[in-house]
């Protein structure tokens, strides 16, 4: 297995402690640089930009965070900045103007009024929250709210306004429905069905997952004839979860599991409609499957997994499969189950992966961990030319004029000794 | 902007059981590097062609008499100078039993035809000399015998402030030590202890031989082979010890339409890298006609704590060599050459640093990977790093030069078409010539 070590990477101060959701990238000011969004348990939300060790912007919520994220929840075509409480509190942040106003005041420390520092928007809703996801879920092109919570129930919301509103903040969440599972939910994604449409899939403990349909859309589709009409009432929520118990070596059924979806395929023509997922488990298990159920890979580690992302590290398009154990080992892995291995020599308390604009002005792909020790590490350059070890005989074998130009000096290209020789004579002044 | 000519990525980081220092990696054969840590374990690293996959494999290899609770010092290896073959193994070690520390050179060699370059016989074959001293760095270089024979020899400082001659006795099958003075007159009488120690072979049958010594004292000498006979030799004192000496050739720029070849190498200077562990590393440039005198600093090279090892090698294949300095600081410096003004003196200025997560201890320049183009495996507190040219623009410049290639030798052809046999290596010496001039 291919190991490799990145060195550059910036640290940024963070004192607090925080739950392994309450962490994401996005771009909160909508200037299309991703920005590093952080809440920890005392209510602090803290907004990261490029290398500075300091928060950019901080804001206060009320309660325990448990979950952040960015996203254009309110369907008007800016991100806003998420953040919920286990209590229950639902926040919403503008930070739009932020920018505009951090870059007219000159000075350092510069003093923003209370009314500016508190969300637009602050709803209850139920307590327990644990995961949030921002994304359309019924395919009807805007998006919703899902959140995940500690007690086996997922809630999805949408934001509605008032016809008549044109007032910032007259809207709110609406729930759309309510389901309940059989085991605890890790993780919330959305992945293209076989038929292309979004499903809303759950993680669920053992390696599974479930499938959680929006009878909205289908109490719509389906006002004229159905051979089942969906019966109001206890037995709804139930029937509206399709689990799917994946086979293979699973030793405790009742592990923490992990999931992410719609890991891009890259080019074009080989991408079918189903999406590709992952899964992981605390004991090691790995698994990338397509939406037809269809197994691509499994891979089997001996770290403890607790937290799975996407991130495309080759630049291809093709998005690889991030997973990170608590001991800091990471695994990058691509369609092909080529496996690169990264160990972050410190314990980590939480970790995400994706673009972010650290260093050079522009979004690059990023690891991002929490430590224990007041710190969180962003590695801004994880960039690799390729998952896989080669040498240069086979880069230059995919070129015709090599070839080519082999025949004309006469050095048989079947011969490795020769072309070894001759690329480090064109190389190499001091060759023999 | 420092950054951005750094031309390297990372193929592979061994992580290794316990620590190693900077005696502990040399290559072993033409692609495969041996590593030793501390408690007794030897690592081979290379790559293995796998369903037309490559891949790093680094495993434990099992060399015979090393006890378990042996702490190895220095390793080096070496094949056997022609007509002889075959692969020679060193490891120094101490065994350290509780009461007394005795310290071990192991020679590992096998004589069996067909398996001289195996390594896991190899493995298996040992000499066992215990040793009056403790052991510092293992070296070899080719020398000349009496009988005009070259071969090559290990030679081993110690801290009895003397470097140990051992040689093998083809009649007997096996290594033993010789006096030192008799093939290496240079390398008596040292005033301390030898910490590194380096021979460069030049033209006309002499060498030069540099050490570095723990007291700061640094020698260097001009030896006729045939003899052998030292011409001359000069000294310097240093404030801190030395960690490398290391003698090199730079080639200096000659004028764009004098003819290449070899005239170049007679325009070769040799120079000596100094590094110690607290002061700046130093070039003097031109020893063999100007002994220690011309000297130029590398400055910034004292920033990262002591410079641990050195390298110098030709990194950006514009024919010309970068030194490469990797330190305790875990900092990896790369220095060129700069000419400033037409004559030979110029300075080496810092073009690129690197940062690793842990102290650099050696570094060496080697093709592992089989395609011609040399990796730089890293030795750090930690493991072992395989750091790989960015192979989509080197690849884009063997296709360039090449292309050029081509095209010298169809022009050269179109000229001459009856000499089939010399117009093979007329163009590519043209190519070359032409080659430096742009890069300056």
């Amino acid at each position: 297995m291919r190991s490799l070590n990145y060195v550059q990477r910036v640290s940024l101060d963070f004192s607090g402690t925080l739950f392994p959701h309450a962490i994401c990238l996005g771009d909160a000011d909508n200037d299309s640089l991703n920005e590093l969004v952080v809440g920890d348990t005392s209510g602090k939300l803290l907004i990261y930009k490029n290398d500075d060790s300091k928060p950019w912007i901080t804001r206060t919520c009320v309660g325990m965070l448990t979950c952040v994220a960015v996203g254009d929840v309110c369907n008007k075509g800016k991100n806003l900045v998420v953040a919920v409480g286990a209590e229950g509190w639902f926040h919403l942040f503008d930070l739009t103007a932020a920018t505009a106003s951090k870059a007219d005041s000159s000075s350092q420390h510069e003093f923003l009024s209370s009314e500016d520092q508190r969300p637009f928007f602050t709803q209850h809703i139920p307590a327990n929250t644990k995961v949030i996801l921002i994304s359309d879920i019924d395919g009807d092109g805007r998006c919703e709210l899902v959140v995940g919570y500690t007690d086996r129930v997922v809630r999805a919301f949408r934001w509605e306004e008032p016809s008549d509103g044109s007032d910032v903040g007259s809207g709110q969440l609406v729930l759309l429905k309510k389901w309940l599972l059989e085991g605890q939910v890790d993780s919330l994604s959305v992945n293209p069905g076989p038929e292309g449409l979004p499903e809303l899939m759950v993680s669920q403990p053992g390696c599974g997952y479930a499938i959680l349909l929006c009878s909205w859309t289908q109490q719509d589709s389906s006002g004229s004839g159905d051979d089942a009409p969906a019966t109001p009432g206890s037995e709804g929520p139930s029937r509206d979860v399709v689990l799917h118990l994946t086979t293979g070596r699973i030793h405790n059924k009742n592990v923490s599991t992990h999931l992410i979806g719609s890991i891009s395929k890259g080019s074009k023509e080989e991408s079918s409609k189903c999406g590709l997922f992952a899964l992981c488990t605390l004991d090691g298990t790995l698994k990338l499957m397509d939406s037809s159920e269809q197994l691509l890979w499994s891979v089997q580690v001996d770290h403890q997994l607790f937290a799975l992302q996407k991130l495309d590290v080759t630049g291809d398009g093709r998005e690889e499969v991030v997973a990170c154990a608590w001991d800091g080992q990471t695994y990058i892995i691509d369609h092909n189950r080529t496996v690169v291995r990264f160990q972050f020599d410190e314990n980590v308390n939480a970790f995400c992966a994706g673009q972010y604009t650290c260093k050079e002005g522009k979004n690059s792909p990023c690891l991002v961990y929490v430590s224990f020790n007041h710190k969180i590490y962003i590695y801004w350059k994880v960039e690799l030319e390729r998952m896989e070890s080669t040498n240069m005989l086979r880069v230059l074998e995919e070129k015709p004029e090599f070839r080519s130009n082999l025949k004309l000096l006469g050095v048989d290209a079947e011969d490795p000794a020769a072309v070894r020789s001759l690329v480090a004579n064109l190389l190499y002044k001091d060759s023999q | 902007m420092l950054k951005e000519s750094y031309p390297f990525v990372e193929d592979s980081f061994s992580r290794f059981p316990s620590q190693s220092n900077i005696y502990g990696l040399c290559q072993a054969g033409e692609q495969e590097l041996l590593a030793a840590t501390l408690k007794g374990k030897v690592v081979s690293f290379r790559y293995q062609e796998l369903q037309h996959k490559i891949r790093p494999v680094a495993k434990e290899v099992q060399f015979t008499y090393i006890p378990v609770d042996a702490e190895i010092v220095s390793i080096d290896a070496f094949i056997k100078s022609p007509p002889k073959r075959g692969l020679v193994v060193g490891i120094t070690f101490i065994k350290d039993s509780g009461d007394k520390a005795t310290p071990f050179l192991n020679i590992y060699c096998d004589y069996e035809p067909g398996s001289e370059f195996n390594l896991e016989s190899i493995a298996q074959s040992c000499l066992n000399l215990e040793l009056q001293f403790t052991p510092f760095q293992l070296y070899h270089t080719e020398v000349q015998c009496e009988d005009g024979s070259i071969e090559t020899v290990f030679l081993l400082s110690g801290h009895d402030q003397r470097i140990h001659l051992y040689k093998e006795n083809a009649s007997l099958h096996q290594f033993e030590e010789q006096p030192v003075e008799r093939l290496f007159p240079e390398l008596q009488e040292l005033p301390s202890n030898v910490l590194w120690l380096d021979v460069l072979s030049i033209p006309g049958g002499r060498r030069l031989s540099a050490f570095g010594c723990q007291n700061g004292f640094v020698g260097l000498a001009l030896v006729n082979q045939t003899g052998p006979e030292v011409l001359q030799s000069w000294r310097v004192q240093f404030d801190s010890p030395i960690s490398i000496v290391l003698l090199f050739p730079l080639s200096c720029q000659t004028e764009p339409n004098e003819p290449g070849g070899e005239k170049r190498v007679g325009m070769e200077g040799y120079n000596l890298l100094v590094t110690s562990t607290i002061e700046m590393a130093v070039v003097y440039r031109d020893v063999q006609d100007r002994g220690l005198s011309d000297s130029t600093c590398l400055s910034e090279s004292d920033q990262w704590d002591a410079v641990l090892c050195a390298l110098v090698i030709d990194l950006d294949f514009d024919g010309q060599k970068e030194v490469l300095l990797g330190t305790y600081g875990q900092e990896l410096l790369c220095y060129k050459f700069g000419a400033t003004g037409s004559r030979r003196d110029g300075d080496f200025q810092l073009l690129w640093r690197r940062s690793f997560k842990s102290p650099l201890l050696s570094i060496i320049y080697l093709d592992l990977t089989g395609d011609g183009l040399r990796e730089l495996a890293v030795l750090t507190l930690k493991g072992l790093h395989i750091l790989q040219h960015s192979l989509t623009y080197t690849a884009d410049l063997v296709l360039e030069r090449l292309a050029q290639k081509v095209s010298a030798l169809t022009a050269g052809s179109e000229q001459d078409s009856t000499k089939d046999t010399e117009e093979k290596d007329a163009p590519i010496k043209k190519e070359e010539s032409t080659d430096v001039t742009p890069s300056n």
